[in-house]
């Protein structure tokens, strides 16, 4: 898949995540992510079987499955909302309004609600975790803004650090215990960061020098031309005044103005910037019909919600109600499992090759 | 031709110089092999190269340096990795991409060469190492000797006219170090690329070497040229070449080949030790296991001890039919293995044969799906990995994961800590166990400080406090120079003599020739051979070709069927061999 439908994808994604409180659609959403992303997964364990090399699980593995993640983000998001919350007219009971934060009515919609926020969360975290798993760093770095190339080729090290990281965690977990160390409690976690950091700090110097080494940061130009910089100040001055517009009645229908003038501004810095930097690419990705597919799928899957806002809202307050569930919203839904056609259907046409 | 002229350089805050007014001729278009003892600056020497020191290091250089009419020191890396490729130690850590095209891709792309030019760039490096079937890999799943291939195509990319290697080879098995310098060899011959290559293993790149340079440890003079001539200036030599300078063979053998040349009017009849196997015999080899039956020496010349007496104490550690899965995985499959008091085991295989998840299995590191493990007659499943390690010391590959604290003495005070045992329970006491192991002048020190042979043995100290009847060693001869070598196997010989069971996993079958009793092959996860070191290394087991067993040591390639492994063992039997007259130096071959 290309990865600009991908990002169209992510895009959609987020946007539909962001847009609904309602929790049917997003246990939908949720789970249709968790299929992408195994297929992705299955597809890339097949083509690493197939190369004949009896090869770790997955290196780029995430630190933490979003399955995990959930049963974790939605119970404390829940607890939290009900502790902090005090709005609802289901009321557990109460504590003490002399405490601090917590005291007040508990509620059974501030828990509701806060389960719901948890989800939102963990939605989100899987659809980047596919993103992450699906797009091959050179591309994740591709997309970025020339004048951050650096800055790109620096993150994207740090996202191929992560299970690195990991690793040299559990190696060193490991050599604690060869050592006699038994861990009750998570004060005995402690011992364990200081090799893990000093390692990670070796590690990277050796990578700094191997890239350096590779010309790496030759042709970087570090300084801003004066028009740039002068254009980057403006643009963010206008960005802030916009927001101070805001407050002001006077101003305030100017803001919109400022901000796009700002946002004008600084674009045009990075711009200018990103003209300094030396670099070519090595691939150009190829679009093909399947991500034209993929594109239109996303659109039936954004744009009921766009046009049917009262069928996507929900809130529990003031009272529990049930969610709705408008066919037309959860089916287009659907749409977003289109990469994972898109997967299966060019691993069929390549068997056939 | 590269020079260097009167270079002295010293890293920022230490005392002492890492080089000392070298000065050195390289030539172009030849194969150089760097070696000298660890700390001898042989890594400043080739950073010198591409301006990484000083641009890179910092610290204060002098002197002048030249690559052809090229000024490293004033160009700096970015200039210079257009001419100088560079290749690092560890594959894992210069990798920035994950796939292999794109890292190859890398450089190029940085210094915004259009995509034509990379293309065509691209496919010459793949054409060129042969990297046709990995070109759409992800590094992930690659081999270490595959990475390190495409770490060399990687530094090709810019075609530079010198290549660099910083002990490529040695965190790879004898195989994939074997392809990885016949690639480098090719491109020396067939492209004229200046190969300038730093190593301990001198028997590994020999033979693919045409110029030697020594780098000693202190501030005496670097030798410097043919490799025959250099090594008879120099002490830590290849076992061929120490059996040359014993026999005064002239001139010097270098390879096993070069050796043979001496050898082959040479009758080996009458010598001591067990003949070739005949295939029956090699067939139940790998079908049980074999006590070691071997009549060599130590080179100590005190007769190692056999399993018939150790058997008498019983092993102290026993695996009964492991299995280990990773992720559904088979990894290991109906594994048995016992190690005896007094007894050296020596665990062989390839990368990924199943070697490393052993010891961690043994240990409990590594859950196992089926068998069991047996310490002292107990089993050991429900027992915490920290109450096994008690009494069994186990040296991971990378001794650094085990060193956290502020100084030496402090590794040993914690494990004791950990396991509630006071200083004053423990005999020898930490300083003397410290003693035994050459660190009791850095007790003080920070261990991370140390060099590579003293990081590993101050390892072995803190696991090694606790007494232990059984030591793991996990490829502990990992960039070790000669001498720290020497150091461990003399740990080994001492282990020995204190009756404990020592399991020896390592690529070096210089050292397991030295050291080891008994010799155990894992392949594929299962054992595929075990018996004597002569039975296994002495002869081509694994078929009938010599190539067919890459684990026999210099000497029994040299004398094939002898039963001789070590340089000890070749001259107590000849000497011990009333048909056998002092050999003639014959290079030309054939005569004698």
């Amino acid at each position: 898949m290309h990865p600009l439908a991908w990002f169209a994808w992510l895009g959609t994604a987020s946007l539909v995540t962001l847009l609904t409180r309602n929790p049917l659609y997003l246990v939908v959403l949720f789970v249709i992510f968790i299929l992408v992303m195994d297929v992705e997964r299955a597809s890339q364990r097949a083509a690493a079987d197939s190369s004949g090399y009896d090869s770790a699980p997955s290196d780029r593995g995430l630190p933490l499955s979003p399955l995990r993640f959930a049963l974790f983000a939605v119970p404390a998001g829940a607890v939290f909302n009900l502790l902090t919350s005090h709005v609802g007219e289901t009321v557990f009971f109460r504590l003490p309004a002399a405490i601090p934060l917590i005291g007040g009515a508990l509620t059974a919609e501030a828990l509701l609600y806060g389960a719901i926020s948890g989800l939102v969360l963990v939605t989100l975290f899987t659809a980047f975790a596919v993103l992450n798993l699906a797009l091959p760093v050179r591309d994740l770095i591709a997309y970025i803004p020339r004048a951050f190339y650096p800055v790109a080729i620096v993150s994207a090290i740090a996202v191929t650090f992560v299970p690195n990281t990991l690793r040299q965690f559990r190696q060193v977990r490991e050599a604690q215990a060869i050592r006699g160390y038994k861990m009750h409690g998570w004060r005995d976690w402690l011992p364990l960061f200081l090799p893990v950091l000093v390692g990670g700090l070796e590690r990277a110097l050796q990578l700094a020098e191997a890239m350096t080494a590779r010309g790496f940061g030759g042709g970087a130009r570090t300084h801003l031309a004066p028009v740039a910089r002068i254009s980057l100040v403006a643009g963010l001055a206008g960005v802030l005044g916009a927001g101070v517009a805001q407050l002001t009645p006077t101003w305030a229908s100017a803001a919109p103005a400022f901000l796009i003038a700002g946002a004008l501004l600084m674009g045009a810095a990075i711009w200018h910037a990103g003209r300094g930097v030396q670099h070519t690419r090595y691939r150009r990705p190829v679009w093909h019909s399947m991500d034209t597919f993929v594109v239109v799928a996303c659109g039936i899957a954004v744009v009921p919600f766009l046009i049917w806002a009262e069928s996507r809202a929900y809130s529990p307050y003031p009272a529990l109600a049930w969610p709705l569930f408008d066919l037309r919203l959860g089916g287009g839904l659907l749409g977003l499992m289109a990469p994972a056609f898109a997967r299966r259907f060019s691993e069929q046409s390549d068997d056939h090759i | 031709m590269i020079t260097f002229d009167h270079v002295s350089f010293s890293y920022p805050e230490v005392a002492l110089p890492a080089l000392h007014k070298v000065t050195l001729t390289l030539v172009e278009s030849t194969f150089t092999l760097i070696s000298g003892p660890s700390g001898a600056g042989k890594t400043t020497l080739l950073r010198c190269l591409n301006g990484l020191v000083p641009h890179f290091s910092g610290g204060v250089l002098t002197g002048r340096i030249r690559v052809g009419d090229l000024d490293p020191v004033a160009l700096g890396p970015e200039v210079m990795c257009r001419h100088v490729g560079f290749v690092f130690q560890d594959p894992e850590t210069q990798f920035v991409m994950d796939y292999v095209e794109d890292e190859l891709a890398f450089a190029l792309e940085n210094a915004a060469m259009s995509r034509a030019e990379m293309r065509s760039r691209v496919g010459e490096v793949i054409e060129l190492l042969d990297l046709g079937p990995l070109r759409h890999r992800s590094l992930a799943t690659l081999s270490g000797g595959e990475k390190q291939r495409i770490a060399i195509a990687a530094a090709l990319a810019f075609r530079p006219r010198v290549l660099v290697l910083d002990e490529p080879t040695s965190q790879l098995d004898p195989r994939s170090a074997r392809e990885v310098l016949e690639a480098l060899g090719r491109l020396n011959r067939d492209l004229g690329l200046t190969v300038i290559l730093a190593e301990h293993r001198l028997e590994r790149v020999l033979p693919f070497a045409d110029r030697l340079v020594y780098l000693p440890a202190a501030e005496a003079p670097v030798v410097d040229g043919v490799p025959d001539e250099v090594l008879g200036q120099i002490d830590l030599v290849p076992p061929v070449t120490t059996l040359g300078k014993a026999l005064g063979w002239s001139p010097l053998p270098v390879t096993v080949a070069e050796g043979r040349r001496f050898c082959e009017g040479m009758s080996v009849q009458g010598a001591e030790g067990p003949k070739p196997l005949p295939e029956s015999a090699r067939a139940e080899i790998r079908r049980k296991a074999l006590g070691p039956q071997r009549g060599s020496q130590s080179p100590a010349g005190a007769p190692r001890q056999g399993r018939g007496r150790s058997d008498e104490a019983g092993p102290t550690l026993v695996a009964e039919g492991l299995s280990v899965a990773y992720d559904g995985k088979p990894v290991l499959t109906d594994v048995s293995l016992s190690l005896y008091p007094g007894q050296v085991t020596a665990l062989l295989g390839r990368n990924g044969a199943g070697k490393s998840t052993l010891l961690k299995a043994l240990v409990g590191l590594v859950p196992h799906q089926d068998g069991s493990v047996w310490l002292s007659g107990r089993e050991t499943s429900g027992m915490a990995v920290a109450d096994v390690c008690r009494e069994v010391a186990y040296l991971p590959q990378d001794p650094n994961a085990l060193l956290f604290a502020e100084t030496v003495l402090e590794e040993l005070h914690i494990t004791l800590r950990n396991h509630g045992v006071t200083v004053a329970e423990v005999e020898p006491a930490p300083e003397a166990l410290l003693e035994t192991l050459g660190l009791l002048h850095k007790v003080t020190a920070y261990p991370r400080d140390l060099s590579v042979g003293e990081r590993q043995r101050a390892a072995l100290a803190a696991i090694l406090v606790t007494q232990p009847s059984t030591v793991l060693l996990d490829e502990p001869t990992r960039g070790l120079d000669y001498d720290a070598k020497d150091r461990l196997l003399a740990l080994m010989h001492r282990w020995r003599v204190e009756q404990r069971a020592v399991l020896l996993v390592t690529h070096d079958v210089e050292l397991v020739a030295e050291a080891a009793d008994r010799v155990v092959i894992l392949d594929g996860g299962g054992i595929a051979a075990e018996g004597s070191p002569a039975e296994l290394l002495g002869a081509p087991v694994f078929g009938d070709s010599e190539a067919a067993n890459p684990f026999m040591p210099q000497m029994a390639r040299l004398f094939p069927g002898s039963g001789w492994l070590t340089v000890a063992d070749v001259l107590s039997g000849l000497r011990s061999s009333p048909v056998l007259s002092p050999p003639s130096p014959n290079p030309g071959g054939g005569e004698s």
